[in-house]
């Protein structure tokens, strides 16, 4: 069965509906802002409103018919109470508000706590329509904001610094610090980012949702060039052997799964900007990854096995 | 034409919405424009029409005119039912709300929450954005299985899709939907395996074909108390599992996080920790080198002997 595919029509006859009461509370908006709110091209718009101006009710006299102006560039409505508040959320759009507070209460950390309540209570009051019935079946509870996963992604990719406050639970303390983000990963089922620490001078592995904020560092640039560069400037490209057909292994490495089909044991070649955390990650494969070259590398990582196999003797 | 077309749904939704009693049928079509040809077409235009307006979420309450004859039943849109009713809602709430809309910007759920955005903003409230602190969530989620997904968990319908296994190959998997929650940054489907006849948890990035509807709505009935945060927790977060390790002085904080100590000497401690899932432990306890050494139980310090053997045998 294939899944119904919406009915631009009836898109249309629900966005006429709710194109009123938006007027009636914006009355004399320019029509590009208009077509701008509603995600639609003028031409659309002007249909749109040329239909309104047919509707109204029964009797449909000059009395009866909505009375809309828009001939100026700018739109004016009137003789429209009947439709004049605002139709209730649909299921998806409870959703889409419903997910986007618990998003709004993760990013929420110690320092706007005034900010929880007003949160917890829009979500009790949404939870209570009708149309949020799924409410408890699709919930949103990424411990990692989203938001900081993307900034530090974008400052992986342009090599920049960033400012962040850390909660280190070890020492049970907040500092802020600027580090360079230089790889994630992913263990235990949480996030780590590797990273260079300019405080504590020093590779350093923070978790990710002990990472309560993030900033631009304003002088990234400049440190760009001085700290990091003299170690790791270009990515060290490192080919790697996958020995087992593994979801975990593919999903890690990004190979995609045709890979398999070509070989049983493909040869990936992946970059890192710190050679060491690749060993790292290779080792947590145990076995299933073989790293083949650099050289150094792979005696690296055959003399770090072989210690932490003697720490069982 | 569509224009014609959503003209009579306005004009039908207007009229039933302003009437003060329930309309007949005979009296929608006599005085509402738009309703043309034989009483036959114009009953399946009506037919139609509280269909398509059903779909758009407007409901018509349909009664009984006479309570003696039960001869004509009668239409009429309660104004309740049609407009949105936040109840007492502040500038400051307004402008939460638009915060959560927005986090969805290029997302799933983009396209409703710019719709729930206009209604927001039709209430004639201004919103208070001062009352916010300078912080822009987003929801990174742009699956486009999303939206299928939560319709065929809302109306129960079952579901087939492929499925990426954890040894790479693609399976066919019929489920019926009981619920789609995001953890640490993975968003993951639950529900019954009809094959399998369980429980079963996908994580959506794993997914590899669109989502397919099989059955009618209603097919099925989940749990009443089914909460999808709950059910994660306990099933993938949930630290059943515990362990005995020695960790190197100074080092392995990962995982000191998460542990109890049980005593120190001069080069290690020892801790007594707890982990979800063992594959995922044996990984870390890997990654951490001869830094970290596992003591109890002794099978779990049996694999990771024999992976760390593994490792030597092919970097040898």
């Amino acid at each position: 069965m294939v899944n119904p595919v919406q009915n631009p029509g009836l898109d249309r006859t629900a966005r006429l509906l709710d194109l009123v009461p938006y007027l009636m509370v914006h009355q004399g908006i320019a029509l590009p802002d208009l077509a701008e709110q509603f995600s639609i091209p003028v031409a659309q718009l002007t249909e749109d409103l040329t239909t309104l101006w047919m509707c109204g009710l029964p009797g449909y006299t000059a009395l009866e018919l909505m009375d809309l102006s828009f001939d100026t560039g700018y739109v004016s409505i009137s003789n429209a109470e009947t439709l004049s508040s605002p139709r209730t959320l649909n299921r998806d759009e409870v959703l889409a508000l419903l997910l986007g507070l618990q998003t709004i209460l993760e990013s929420l950390f110690s320092g706007n706590q005034e900010l929880v309540l007003p949160v917890e209570s829009l979500i009790s009051k949404l939870s209570d329509l009708s149309e949020a019935k799924i409410a408890n079946q699709v919930q949103s509870g990424t411990s990692v904001p989203s938001l900081l996963r993307g900034d530090i992604e974008i400052a992986i990719a342009t090599r920049a610094a960033i400012r962040i406050t850390y909660h280190s639970l070890t020492r049970d303390a907040i500092t802020d610090r600027v580090i360079h983000p230089l790889e994630f990963s992913t263990s235990h089922d949480s996030e780590y980012l590797y990273a260079y620490c300019e405080k504590s001078q020093g590779y350093r592995t923070f978790k990710l949702d002990r990472v309560l904020s993030l900033s631009q560092s304003p002088n990234s640039e400049e440190r760009l060039e001085t700290q990091i560069l003299e170690e790791s400037a270009a990515p060290t490209v490192i080919n790697i052997v996958v020995t087992s057909r593994s979801r975990d292994v593919a999903e890690r490495f990004g190979i995609a799964a045709e890979k398999f089909e070509n070989s049983a044991q493909p040869e990936v070649a992946v970059e890192s900007f710190s050679p060491d955390w690749a060993v790292r990650e290779i080792m947590s494969f145990g076995g299933e990854v073989s790293l083949e070259s650099p050289d150094n590398l792979r005696k690296s990582l055959l003399g770090r096995s072989q210690r932490a196999l003697g720490g069982y003797n | 034409m569509a224009s014609r077309k959503s003209e009579r749904l306005i004009n039908l939704t207007m009229a039933l919405l302003a009437t003060k009693r329930y309309l007949t049928k005979s009296e929608i079509f006599r005085s509402i424009e738009g309703y043309e040809g034989t009483p036959s077409t114009k009953e399946r235009m009506f037919e139609r029409d509280k269909d398509d307006l059903r779909k758009i979420g407007i409901v018509i309450d349909v009664r009984g005119i006479d309570p003696l004859f039960d001869d004509e039943p009668g239409y009429r849109i309660h104004r309740e039912a049609y407009s949105l009713n936040l109840g007492e809602i502040s500038g400051a709430e307004v402008a939460l709300l638009s915060l959560a809309a927005e986090a969805w910007r290029g997302a799933a759920l983009g396209k409703p929450a710019q719709s729930a955005l206009i209604k927001l903003r039709s209430l004639g409230i201004a919103s208070d954005f001062d009352a916010l602190p300078h912080i822009s969530p987003k929801l990174a989620v742009n699956s486009s299985n999303f939206v299928p997904l939560t319709r065929a968990i809302a109306e129960r319908i079952t579901i087939n899709f492929r499925y990426m296994s954890s040894n790479l190959q693609e399976e066919l998997r019929v489920v019926n939907p009981y619920g789609l929650g995001s953890r640490k940054g993975n968003w993951y489907l639950v529900g019954h395996d009809i094959p399998r006849a369980s429980l079963r948890t996908f994580r959506l990035d794993r997914i590899v074909s669109e989502i397919e509807f099989q059955s009618k709505a209603s097919s099925f009935q989940p749990d009443s108390d089914f909460n999808i945060l709950a059910f994660l927790d306990a099933h993938l977060f949930e630290a059943n599992n515990t362990a005995q390790v020695r960790i190197r002085s100074g080092r392995g904080h990962a995982l000191r996080k998460e542990a109890r100590l049980i005593s120190s000497d001069e080069e290690f401690d020892l801790f007594e920790l707890a982990y979800p899932d063992e594959s995922g432990f044996i990984d870390s306890i890997l990654w951490h080198g001869d830094d970290v050494v596992v003591l109890a139980p002794q099978a779990l310090r049996d694999k990771v002997i024999e992976k760390l053997k593994a490792l030597v045998a092919v970097h040898g």
